[in-house]
Parts: structure tokens; C-alpha cells; sequence
């Protein structure tokens, strides 16, 4: 448990999380590589030396040259500069779909902790039935039920990970709500609404905030996979999930450089948001 | 001994009836999930081009047209029996499909914890002999990273490297028919190092944080009082409370293992659960997709309940019955 | 040089349909390839057809090529098929190459597209081409032991044309053959009571319509326990999900098999094939998508197989919705597609250019006095502006995830970006696109825009009917137009082939003027063995003949 939800803490907690952040080398590694995507998603496409969707389909899958710095794929287009634009629809997707886990996971674990009881349990037991099934399945079977696109991918992604997060804010509410603060509430009559939101929520805010970051990687994980097998972002974004997946049917014929760069690019992202969400919870835990 | 302990007895029966309330709900979810893919059934067996006329006359032979809660009852009564049902689309049945399948998984599953495992908790002990050391550094640093790294990411790089570039291990799972144990595990290194990366930093973390604890306790700093020499203090007293936790996370990346595999038998054309559910899915075989979800979800019931026995028994402490 | 005088003896007791095609050679109408073609369809024999033509002075039929050496096994590489092997129901890839491994049809279609004699000797249409005979070769058995007889055919295809069995040969057999149209005259001739004169029927029994193999009368729906067919080899061992191994059949009626046995590995994807051809653990893949296989084309150890195909992507274009009501926007979008580098660059010249109706190259019946239509981005613009079209106007373009489709798709969506209009991607699996394949419940039959995938046949009747034809049950393009429903029947009925080439010239025309559907090539079937296997003979239907297969 944090020492920051401590009722007698009084110093602006927000200052000294971004001054703490500041001194951890992991978070601004890891904010670094983020940013320097973020910057690719924005501007990436001003500063790239091709159009990323124009096609040249007599040039295509030639090697890395002076020319182009990653190759061609096969339709002729600059592997350079899609990797650089590529960042765009992951780093839409990926937050939103993270935002949702977050409001719905919160939710769910605000009222199944605070409730306990019956409620608690049958929605424990969907929970753990859901999460039986591997995401990626889930996510697939909701995929082709509903038909691939970026909303659906937010939507399933959304969905998928809020019992995980419920799971957090439910035992970190079990903490709380035995506490004396909530006790007083419930003696002023408070109704339970308040109680839980107004309330128990401030006070759970740093396990969800580390728990949000945490489940960004693993969004980020599962929009590229999501991608790649092919129920994700559509053609013809430079997404690299999505290109990694058609141009890897090609690797036996040494068209190596169509799927790497994406893939290092998926790399780097994932691992800096991870260093972030480390360097959060280590903050935290300070 | 501990068995007779009745509230230990109560704990698991509680979790086993737990376990099936959770599979009775899963069952359902899938049986009725599956019913929203598009398509009909006879329509994705016999391809877009056959006449609506046969459709309707295969769908009527396989019992689609009864109602859904009359086909959930028997598929389910005659699963319980252990009879998986029969495929629609192999027309034969599915039990062997599935059950081939999951052997798959488990080779694969296997292999990659034959090498996780003891590495993941050496690393950890590494680490933890070497806290706030560069060694640590690296490892807990490098192990999250590869952790966190899509499968099918690292899977594409390992193939570059290992099968285009070098030549040294063959780019698909699937071994030649008839092969010889080594032939399998030869073709089964590469796909099992992508899951090897994903654990690793799981394993070598809980093996750190355990081990870390452990070095910092009562009992060890008594141990060594008492002039114990290191290495003994370490074998006796340190390794095995720093399994503890280490145990659990296996038990519980089980599920993750032979369920996640999705993934990385796609890439590495390797038919085991994963693959067989995916294909199902989209063939609309609702036998087969069932049964293969069905399946994972025992796996996975029986890996958790495992995870939680094991760390009921080698832990007397927890809190017994307080888990809600 | 012409030799009249043979001509005249070979003109005797042939038909005013036989006499007719052979005026059209000897006067150049007719070439020599397409008269070897619709030959073999009015069931005049080979060598029959090669003497004619020699006494014409266009030279003999190509000999088979000699195999090499007897003996061996062949590993061949091939999708893994997707349900059970039932000669019936099998629609797939894996599947039909399955079924045709043992089994043999009435006649088979070649890699030229020339049919040829198989469980048939010969076969002959009535005056009106309602009723076809089919003489039946004697001495054949079965893989159990039994001779197969007249009794066995009528079975085999009254099967596939009763609705009652949930047949895949429904659709081509739907207006043509109905059940118990098939009868026996005696036990080695068989006669077909058509429901409408059909000038092509044989192909709709060659190896063309892959379900249509002959087994025996008796057959159970066990096929996949036996395989019991007439062919070359017979069934060793069949794993669903794994592979099947064939060894030679001694009893064959014709010319045994060369190879001892054949073993087949199935694969869920072409990566892997590939990989294992280069890996030398196969030594044939059945087929080769281009795109894929791009990394083989050039590879010294393997050779190519390439055969020009009728296969093609349609591309629709609602006929009844905006913007595509008005035809100069559907001709503008044609316009705007630039297909020489198309078949250059995405096909790597394997496929030939199409010309927005199903007339493919191949068919002898093909107009190639048409205009072939070529990129024209100004006129496009015009036509676009004509019909009143603002630029950046957005059009939902639907597809699949098959093979080069979403390729093709982004290639047209930056080609009608050229001329203003904007194509919005949605690539779904194959299985939701098509959804349940009817009307009102179907991607594929309901988008303003799709792009759909269609097969080889080795005629074009089921592609002038079903996706273009007012009723068609794959119209997605919801086309009506009553003078295209006459031409086309008129098409089908014609018995020859001249009258059979105005009808399409005039069908040709009159689709590119109203351009439902762009067809923008037509791609070869490819397949890939390794250097030093001989005698392999692929169809243009996916399948692949081992029987004259040899190994070094």
C-alpha cells in the first residue's frame, strides 16, 4: 500500500509525485521514448521524405538504400516513412482503449469492494470466467462478431481489461472501507454514491493511476497483436502491427527489412511505457 | 497432515466448487458468444458459392435449426459425459482434434518452462544477491523489458536472426511426421523462446522480490548469528522461502501458456490449442471452438487451483477462507 | 499447306456443328488453338482434332512431355483442407486436390484448357444441345475391386444435382442439370437431359467442376475412409489436419502412375510451404500466391509452373446506390486503375489484363476485337465532373483478407484518389465478408463497393449469370439490365463458336459501357516444384495431376 494515501499528508502530493518523477532515471528514459513517438504521431508526417501511402508498385520490396533508408514494401512504398507515421493510430487506440478499462474497471471495483456480499460475488465469478480465456481470443471472437474497426478495438481492449483493474481498486477499496473516514460517512447518512466516488476514490487514485500506466503497456501490447493477426487497424494506415503481418508471409525470401523496423518500432514503444509505469510505482512506493 | 486441518479441506472444496461455477459460466458465455459471429454455419463449410438449397439442407443434418438453448443442453450434458461432441466441419469427432491439440501446447508449454523456470530463478537470485548492483540492474531492467514485448515481435526478430540469417533452427513448430524426439525439441526451440522472454522477467522478479525478503528477515540474520556458513544459510533457509512465490506465478503463467499460445502458433504454424480455437472461429466449427475454449478453461481452472493448494500447503499463514 | 482431300474424309460423319468449327479453321476464323479447345468440347477425340488440323497445314498436337525416370516418392505441400474430404461438400483448395488424387472425372480440363477424355471415351450434344451422350471407357475399376459402369455415373452426378444433399455442385449444375436428369442407356453410355441447351456442358463434368468424381453407385458419404475412386493412385493413409500419403494403383485403365507413392503435407498458410520447398523437405507446392511466393520466382533450385487462368477479383459497384447509380462515375473509377502496372508490379507480369467483363483471355469465345481499356485519368475526371461528382466525395470500399486483395484495394484506393474520390478501407476475414452469402445478410452482397474473390472455370457461364444477370443469386453490384439478361442467355445457348463470340463481343461492349463490375486482370495459377521433377500437371482449378509425375 502507498504512503500517500495517508490522511495526514497535507503537502501537495501532485508536486512531489512530479518532482520524485524527475529523479527516477527509469520513468524519464521511458518518457523520453514516448515522447519521441508522440512527436512521430504528430508531425511525423511533415518531416518523413516520402508519402507514406503513395505507392510505386514497379518499385517494390527493393532493399535498403541511400534512397530508401528501410527499403520498400510491396507495394513500392517507403518503409522509412511509414515506420515514423506508423506511430499515429497505436498511440490513438491504445490510450482510449486504456481510459476505458480505467473508468469501467474503477467502477466495477469501487462498487463489488464497497458492496461486498452477493453482488461482489457473482460479479467476481463473470470476472473469472472472463478472464479464462485468453484476451487475444476474446478480443478475436469480439472482433469478428462485430467486424474490425478502431472503435471496435477500443471497445474490446476496453472491456478485457477493466476486471483487472477492478481487481486493484477492489482490494485496495476492501482497505479503505473499513477505514474511519468512511465509517463517518456512512454516520452522516452519505448515500452510498457519494461514499464511493466522492469519497473512497480520491484515496484509491495512486494503485489506479500505477495500474492505468501498467495496463497502457499491455494495450499497447494488444492492439500491435490485435493488428498483426489481423482484426485491428486497417489498411492502409502504416500502423506496424499491420504491416508487420502482411509483409511477414514474405520472410523465407529474405524481404527482411519490410517486417524488423517495425517490429523494433513496437519494441521500443511497449518497453517505454513500461519504464514509465516502473518508474511510477517505484515513485509511489517510496 | 495438513489435510486434516478442516478448514484447509473447506478452503479447497470451496475453490473447487468455485472452479466450477466459473467453467459452467464460461461454457455459457462461449456457447452463446459464438452464436454472434456472423455467418451461418453451413454457409462457412460449404464456401460462398454454393446454393442457399444446400446450405439450408447441411445446416438442417447438423441440428441447427433446433432452438439454442435446446443445442447449449445437449452439447453441454454429453461434454460432461465426455463426449466433446462431433465437428461440423471434419464431421468426425472432436475429442481428438482437441486433445491432439492440447498435447501440442503442452510440448511447446514444456519446453519453454524446462528452460524458464531454472533461469528465471537463477536470475532472480543473481539479482537479489547483487540488490541495487549493476548485475540487478540488468537483469530486473532487461527482464522487464523482454516481458513486456509483444510475442510476435520477438518471434519475428528470433526468426530473422536464428532461421533467415544463420541458418540454425528451422522457422516452423510443425516437425516431419514420424519424427524422433529430438527432431521435435529441434523444432520447438525457437517457438518456445518468445514464451521464454515473457516469463523470464516474471519468474526471475518473484524469485528476486522472494529471495530479497527472505535475505532480510529474522530467521536468516538468527541463522547466520549462529555461524552458519552462507552457502548453507542460502540452500536451507533463504531458497526455499523465495520459492514460495515463485511457485505460484508458474502455477498461474500456466494458464497463461497453454491458453496465449494463440499468438505464437500462428506465427510459427504450430497446430496446438491456440491455433485450433482461432481456426474454429473462424470456420464457425462451434464444437471445436467450445470444446477448444472449454478446454483451456479447465487448464486453467486446475492451474490456479494448484497455484492456490501449493501455496496453501507451504504457507500455513494465509488467511484461510478470507480470500473474498 | 491444306490437304483437302484428308479434310473431306475427316469432314464424314461428323455433325453440321463438328463440319462448322472445322470451316472456321480451314478459313482462319477459328484459331488453332481455340479450335482444339471447342473441339474437345463437342467431344471430337484428340487425336481426331490433331489430324484435322495437320490436313488444315497448322501442324500437330504438342506431345506430352517424356518423364525421366520411373519410381520414387513426391512430397507435395498443400493447404490443409478445410473440413472432411466428401466429394460432395468439399469447396476448398485442399480439399478438391484431396478428391482428385483418386478420383477422375468424365473428362478432364488441361492445362491448355483443352478437354480431354478421361473416365469418358466420347461425348456428343443433340442438334439442339439439350441432351449430351457420354460414351463410357470400358475396363475401368474402382479402387475396391469393381467395375465401373454406367450405373455409377448417373449416381454419382444425379448426387451432386439434388438439392436434398447440400451439394457444392449445386450452383453449377443450378439451370443446367436438375436431379435425375442423368440417365443410363446402357451400361456404357450415359445421356444428360439438360433443362436448357448448354453449348459447354462437358466442362460442368471435368475435372472443371472438381466435386464431380465418379464413385461407385453404392457409395456410403465414407469417402474420406477410402478414397475409393478409378485413379492412378490409391489411398495409403489420410491424417485430417496432417497429410495423406497415395501409392500406385497396378490396376489403372490407363498408363500407371510413375512415381511409387505420393505424400502430401498440409499447411495453414503458404509461408511455411515455402520455406519447406527452400528447406528441400517438398518438392511441389500445388499453389503459389504470387505475392507470397515472391521470394521464389527468382530462385535458381526452383521452377515455376505458370498457367494462364480465368481466376480474377471482381470489383463491384452498386448499380442502385449513390454514387454509383450513374454509369460514367462506375467508368471513371475503371479509368483511373492503370492495369499494365498492375500485372507488372503487383502480379509480377503473372496475369493478364481484364477488360470489365468476364470474356477472360483464355476463352476461345473472347472478342479480342474489343478495346481494351486503358488508363485515362482526364477522360475520368471529365466523366466524373459530367456527372455532377465533387472532389474528396467518399465511397466505402468492403473486402477480405485474401491473398493480394488488400494489396489490390489500397492500389485502387490511391488510383480513384488520382481522379478526386476517396476510398474508405474496410478488410475483414473472408468469413464475415461474405456472411451468410444472401441478400440483406452478406457484406459482400450489400456494400456500395467490394472486392470479391472468383475462382478459375473453364468456362464463363457461371460468371455471366450469377454475379451479373438481373436474378443472379452474386449480384452485388445490383445490376438489371434486360438487355444483358438476353445477350447472355443467348450466349449460353449458342452452340457455336462464332455465333458464341458475337454474343460476347456484343456482352463485352455492352459492359464496359455500363461497368458494374471492374475486372481488372486475370491472374495465372502458379505452381513451384524443385529443379529435377518432371511431368507434374497442375489446372488452371488448383488441382494437380501426378500420374505422369517423375522425380531425379
Amino acid at each position: 500500500m502507498s504512503a500517500l494515501d495517508s490522511a495526514a499528508e497535507e503537502r501537495s502530493p501532485l508536486r512531489e509525485l512530479i518532482a520524485a518523477l524527475g529523479r527516477s532515471r527509469t520513468f524519464l528514459v521511458g518518457a523520453a521514448i514516448l515522447l519521441f513517438w508522440i512527436f512521430c504521431a504528430l508531425f511525423g508526417e511533415f518531416i518523413v521524405p516520402y508519402d507514406p501511402l503513395a505507392d510505386d508498385i514497379i518499385n517494390s520490396l527493393l532493399p535498403p538504400s541511400a534512397e530508401h533508408w528501410f527499403g520498400t514494401d510491396q507495394l513500392g512504398r517507403d518503409v522509412f516513412s511509414r515506420v515514423i507515421v506508423g506511430s499515429r493510430d497505436i498511440l490513438t487506440v491504445a490510450p482510449l482503449a486504456t481510459v476505458l478499462a480505467t473508468v469501467l474497471g474503477t467502477t466495477l471495483g469501487l462498487i463489488t469492494g464497497y458492496f461486498r456480499g452477493l453482488v461482489d460475488d457473482i460479479v467476481s465469478r463473470i470476472i473469472e470466467a472472463f478472464m479464462a480465456i485468453p484476451v487475444v481470443i476474446v478480443a478475436l471472437l469480439a472482433i469478428v462478431a462485430l467486424g474490425p474497426s478502431t472503435l471496435t478495438v477500443i471497445t474490446v481492449i476496453g472491456l478485457a481489461f477493466s476486471p483487472i483493474i477492478a481487481r486493484t481498486v477492489r482490494s485496495a477499496v476492501l482497505a479503505e472501507r473499513e477505514l474511519d473516514y468512511v465509517a463517518a460517512a456512512k454516520l452522516r447518512r452519505e448515500n452510498a454514491l457519494y461514499i464511493m466516488f466522492g469519497e473512497i476514490l480520491p484515496n484509491v487514485l495512486p494503485p489506479i493511476l500505477v495500474e492505468a500506466t501498467v495496463r497502457l503497456g499491455y494495450a499497447i501490447f494488444a492492439v500491435a497483436t490485435l493488428s498483426f493477426m489481423g482484426f485491428g487497424i486497417q489498411p492502409p494506415s502504416p500502423d506496424w502491427g499491420l504491416s508487420v503481418s502482411t509483409n511477414y508471409g514474405m520472410i523465407g525470401g529474405g524481404f527482411w527489412w519490410t517486417v524488423l523496423f517495425d517490429s523494433l518500432a513496437i519494441a521500443t514503444l511497449v518497453v517505454g511505457v513500461n519504464l514509465i509505469a516502473d518508474g511510477v510505482a517505484g515513485t509511489l512506493d517510496d | 497432515m495438513q489435510l486434516e486441518n478442516p478448514a484447509i479441506v473447506a478452503f479447497i472444496l470451496r475453490r473447487i466448487a468455485l472452479s466450477l461455477v466459473t467453467l459452467v459460466l464460461l461454457s455459457l458465455m462461449v456457447f452463446f458468444g459464438g452464436q454472434v459471429l456472423p455467418g451461418n454455419v453451413g454457409r462457412a463449410i460449404l464456401g460462398p458459392f454454393a446454393d442457399e438449397a444446400s446450405v439450408q439442407a447441411l445446416n438442417q443434418s447438423l441440428g441447427l435449426d433446433r432452438p439454442y438453448i435446446v443445442q447449449y443442453w445437449d452439447w453441454i450434458s454429453n461434454f460432461v459425459q465426455g463426449d466433446m461432441g462431433m465437428s461440423y466441419a471434419f464431421r468426425s469427432p472432436v475429442a481428438p482434434f482437441v486433445l491432439d491439440a492440447l498435447a501440442n501446447s503442452c510440448k511447446l508449454a514444456l519446453v519453454a518452462f524446462l528452460i524458464v523456470v531454472p533461469l528465471g530463478i537463477l536470475g532472480g537470485i543473481v539479482a537479489a544477491l547483487n540488490v541495487n548492483r549493476p548485475i540487478d540492474r540488468i537483469i530486473s531492467l532487461g527482464g522487464l523489458s523482454v516481458t513486456v514485448l509483444p510475442e510476435f515481435v520477438t518471434g519475428i526478430v528470433l526468426i530473422l536472426i536464428f532461421s533467415i540469417w544463420l541458418d540454425w533452427l528451422p522457422v516452423t513448430a510443425t516437425w516431419p511426421e514420424g519424427a524422433g524426439l529430438g527432431t521435435q525439441l529441434y523444432h520447438l526451440i525457437l517457438p518456445s523462446l518468445p514464451l521464454f522472454l515473457v516469463l523470464f522477467g516474471y519468474i526471475a522478479r518473484m524469485a528476486r522480490a522472494g529471495m530479497v525478503e527472505a535475505l532480510d528477515s529474522d530467521y536468516t540474520r538468527t541463522a547466520v548469528l549462529k555461524g552458519l556458513s552462507w552457502p548453507t544459510v542460502i540452500r536451507r533457509h533463504v531458497l526455499r522461502n523465495a520459492l514460495l512465490p515463485t511457485i505460484t506465478v508458474i502455477a498461474t503463467q500456466t494458464g497463461y501458456l497453454i491458453g496465449g499460445l494463440v499468438v505464437v502458433e500462428t506465427l510459427f504454424r504450430y497446430q496446438g490449442i491456440g491455433s485450433l480455437i482461432y481456426t474454429a472461429a473462424r470456420g464457425k466449427d462451434f464444437p471445436m471452438l467450445e470444446a477448444g475454449i472449454l478446454t483451456i478453461g479447465v487448464v486453467f481452472a486446475l492451474a490456479t487451483l494448484a497455484a492456490d493448494l501449493a501455496y496453501t500447503l507451504l504457507n500455513p499463514r494465509i488467511r484461510l477462507g478470507a480470500e473474498t | 499447306m491444306k490437304d483437302y482431300r484428308l479434310l473431306d474424309l475427316l469432314r464424314r460423319s461428323r455433325t453440321p456443328h463438328e463440319n462448322h468449327l472445322i470451316d472456321g479453321l480451314v478459313d482462319g476464323r477459328v484459331s488453332r488453338r481455340e479450335f482444339l479447345r471447342y473441339g474437345s468440347v463437342l467431344g471430337l477425340s484428340l487425336p481426331l482434332l490433331g489430324q484435322i488440323g495437320a490436313a488444315a497445314g497448322l501442324g500437330l498436337m504438342p506431345g506430352s512431355a517424356r518423364a525421366q525416370a520411373a519410381g520414387g516418392a513426391l512430397r507435395v505441400a498443400v493447404d490443409t483442407p478445410t473440413g472432411a474430404i466428401d466429394p460432395v461438400k468439399t469447396p476448398d483448395v485442399g480439399g478438391l486436390v484431396m478428391l482428385q488424387q483418386t478420383g477422375e472425372f468424365l473428362c478432364m480440363d488441361g492445362q491448355d484448357l483443352v478437354l480431354r477424355p478421361m473416365l469418358a471415351e466420347s461425348w456428343k450434344p443433340n442438334d439442339k444441345g439439350d441432351v449430351w451422350t457420354f460414351k463410357l471407357r470400358k475396363g475401368v475399376k474402382f479402387h475396391n475391386g469393381k467395375e465401373m459402369s454406367a450405373d455409377d455415373v448417373a449416381a454419382s452426378l444425379n448426387r451432386l444435382a439434388d438439392p436434398a444433399n447440400g451439394s457444392n455442385a449445386l450452383s453449377v449444375f443450378k439451370g443446367v442439370l436438375s436431379k435425375d436428369a442423368v440417365r443410363k442407356v446402357d451400361d456404357l453410355t450415359v445421356e444428360f437431359h439438360l433443362d436448357a441447351p448448354n453449348a459447354n456442358f462437358p466442362y460442368l463434368v471435368s475435372s472443371d467442376n472438381y466435386n464431380a468424381i465418379i464413385l461407385p453407385a453404392d457409395y456410403a458419404g465414407d469417402f474420406e475412409k477410402n478414397f475409393v475412386g478409378t485413379g492412378p493412385f490409391k489411398l495409403e493413409k489420410y491424417t485430417p489436419k496432417v497429410g495423406a500419403s497415395f501409392v500406385r494403383n497396378d490396376d489403372y485403365w490407363g498408363d500407371k502412375a510413375l512415381l511409387d507413392r505420393v505424400e502430401f503435407t498440409f499447411f495453414a498458410d503458404i509461408q511455411p510451404q515455402i520455406l519447406a520447398l527452400q528447406g528441400n523437405q517438398v518438392d511441389l507446392i500445388n499453389q503459389l500466391p504470387v505475392l507470397a511466393g515472391a521470394g521464389l520466382l527468382n530462385d535458381p533450385n526452383v521452377e515455376i509452373i505458370s498457367i494462364h487462368s480465368a481466376s480474377h477479383y471482381q470489383i463491384h459497384m452498386r448499380t442502385d446506390m449513390d454514387p454509383f447509380k450513374d454509369p460514367r462515375v462506375r467508368r471513371a473509377i475503371a479509368l483511373s486503375l492503370d492495369r499494365d502496372k498492375l500485372v507488372k508490379g503487383l502480379l509480377r507480369g503473372r496475369a493478364q489484363p481484364g477488360n470489365d467483363s468476364p470474356f477472360a483471355p483464355v476463352y476461345p469465345s473472347t472478342d479480342t476485337s474489343v478495346e481494351q481499356r486503358k488508363q485515362n485519368i482526364a477522360e475520368a475526371k471529365q466523366l466524373l465532373e459530367a456527372a455532377g461528382i465533387k472532389s474528396g466525395t467518399k465511397v466505402p470500399l468492403a473486402t477480405q483478407r485474401f491473398q493480394e486483395v488488400p494489396q489490390y484495394a489500397q492500389l485502387v484506393q490511391n488510383a480513384a484518389k488520382e481522379i478526386g474520390i476517396e476510398i474508405e478501407l474496410n478488410v475483414m476475414d473472408s468469413g464475415a465478408y461474405y456472411g451468410d452469402a444472401v441478400f440483406g445478410k452478406s457484406t459482400w452482397l450489400d456494400s456500395v463497393m467490394g472486392i470479391t474473390d472468383y475462382g478459375h472455370r473453364g468456362v464463363p457461364n457461371v460468371y455471366l449469370s450469377a454475379p451479373l444477370r438481373s436474378d443472379g443469386s452474386w449480384n452485388a453490384a445490383h445490376f438489371k439490365n434486360k438487355e444483358y439478361d438476353t445477350l447472355a442467355a443467348g450466349y449460353v445457348a449458342a452452340l457455336d463458336l462464332e455465333a458464341q463470340k458475337a454474343a460476347a463481343g456484343k456482352i463485352q461492349k455492352l459492359l464496359l459501357e455500363e461497368t458494374p463490375i471492374i475486372f481488372g486482370y486475370f491472374y495465372d495459377h502458379l505452381s513451384a516444384v524443385r529443379k529435377g521433377v518432371a511431368g507434374v500437371e497442375p489446372t488452371a482449378m488448383s488441382q494437380t495431376f501426378l500420374a505422369r509425375a517423375s522425380k531425379k
